[in-house]
């Protein structure tokens, strides 16, 4: 009984013939092909992933996150909106990195935000009537990085304010619905490929209909229950 | 014994594989939602219902955090609004407490009256996205002392746990059945060496 995964010889490929036998040849490749493009990426957000759920000791990082603080002497902001004036003192003090608004301006002459990267944290508080910027950095470290990875998106769904702002913020987020849309073609192939097994059908089934009925319970089940 | 390990490997590829599929879509899916921070717009709450008569602890003022909501579970079990509790506000001058109780795909404010001793329980539906996005982000990294207060949540961190180290497994066994086609290696090689580029240079970007 031939398998998905045993080896296709170049005489069976050529017979390959009608429209179906190329489909079935090229899901295949599909699913190989997408899972080593994207095994770095599953790697990084299922560690990450755990690490986020759980608070194991050694992937500590904040408690021992070393800290600093600078004050530097800044010209007056670019006019235009808040982001423009905010992207001008970050070319001022050279920093780099997704801006985050977490104060609501109160004062003209006050303008506070938060530049974030993977593996810093940088508070901007700058006086603009004193023409000088405080810049507080908070450094992460390898667990930190992982973690802040995972979670990277520039946005929050609770916040409109946030939108994202750093051209590498986009590129990580259009890697991030990139693997996403990768697993589900996976998923799908996944299935085409086992039902080509008919040797494997009824096993696989039960793991199917297992996986699916405990997942149906937590998506939509326990809104029924309760 | 090669042909044996081989045959164990792609068995448990296959069938560990279709079991965490459907977890795999919930956490693909509910990317898209994360990533782009939308959701389709919840449902108007429901009507409110009104439980008097409610049998209270009556140390309840006198708790806090985990013990709290550990003491009001079974009270939210008696007026049918089980779920994971979040973080509970105590008005202390008005005796109320006010808990956010949360099922993936629903939201229930339940409003405690101590002195009145009734209950105001007030449900939303969320919808489907919304309860993707609650289980992808469960546990998760806030609230470490209260969360995963319902049972079914810590079920769920059991499966979410489970699909990651699945995952590991699937992986490791799909990189081994890859190596064993030779005919695939030389493409394999070439994407599995751009996925690692790739990523090596936008985590570096990112980082430095």
């Amino acid at each position: 009984m031939p398998s998905s995964t045993e080896e296709s010889a170049p005489a069976q490929r050529a017979e390959a013939s009608g429209w179906v036998e190329r489909a079935k040849l090229w899901n295949r490749r599909l699913h190989y092909d997408i899972g080593l493009m994207t095994l770095f990426y599953v790697w990084l957000f299922s560690l990450s992933g755990l690490l986020l759920n759980h608070q194991w000791s050694f992937a500590e990082f904040w408690p021992d996150r070393p800290q600093s603080q600078v004050e530097r002497e800044i010209g007056p902001p670019a006019h235009g909106s808040d982001l423009d004036q905010a992207r001008d003192l970050m070319r001022q003090l050279g920093l780099r990195g997704e801006i985050e608004w977490t104060t609501t301006r109160a004062e003209a002459t006050r303008f506070d935000f938060r530049v974030s990267r993977p593996g810093e944290i940088l508070d901007v508080r700058a006086d603009l009537a004193r023409n000088r910027a405080t810049v507080q950095r908070i450094g992460l470290n390898l667990w930190g990085v992982t973690r802040m990875l995972h979670s990277f998106t520039g946005v929050r769904m609770d916040d409109p304010r946030n939108g994202r702002d750093w051209v590498l913020t986009s590129i990580w987020a259009l890697a991030m619905d990139g693997v996403a849309a990768g697993l589900i073609l996976m998923v799908l192939s996944s299935l085409a490929m086992w039902f080509e097994l008919r040797s494997k059908r009824f096993w696989g089934a039960i793991a199917l209909a297992a996986g699916w009925l405990s997942c149906a319970l937590f998506c939509v089940g326990l809104r029924w229950l309760f | 014994m090669a042909g044996q390990l081989h045959r164990w490997t792609r068995d448990l590829h296959l069938y560990g594989g279709l079991f965490i599929s459907p977890f795999v879509l919930v956490f693909s899916v509910s990317v898209f939602f994360l990533v782009h921070a939308w959701l389709p717009k919840a449902r108007e709450p429901s009507a409110k219902r009104v439980v008097a008569d409610l049998a209270l602890p009556s140390d309840l003022e006198r708790l806090s955090g985990r013990e709290l909501i550990d003491a009001l579970q079974p009270v939210l079990a008696g007026i049918q609004a089980q779920g994971e509790v979040g973080w509970v506000q105590h008005r202390p001058r008005e005796q109320r407490l006010i808990l956010p109780v949360s099922v993936p795909g629903r939201l229930t404010t339940v409003t405690i009256d101590l002195q009145k001793r009734s209950a105001t329980i007030e449900p939303r539906v969320t919808g489907l996205a919304d309860a993707l996005v609650t289980l992808h982000k469960s546990p998760g990294p806030h609230l470490v002392g209260l969360r995963m207060n319902w049972f079914y949540m810590r079920l769920w961190r059991w499966f979410a746990d489970g699909t990651v180290y699945l995952t590991f497994l699937i992986t490791a066994s799909g990189l081994y059945l890859w190596y064993g086609l030779r005919a695939e290696r030389r493409v394999g090689l070439i994407l599995l060496a751009a996925g690692l580029c790739t990523f090596a240079a936008v985590v570096y970007a990112l980082v430095h």
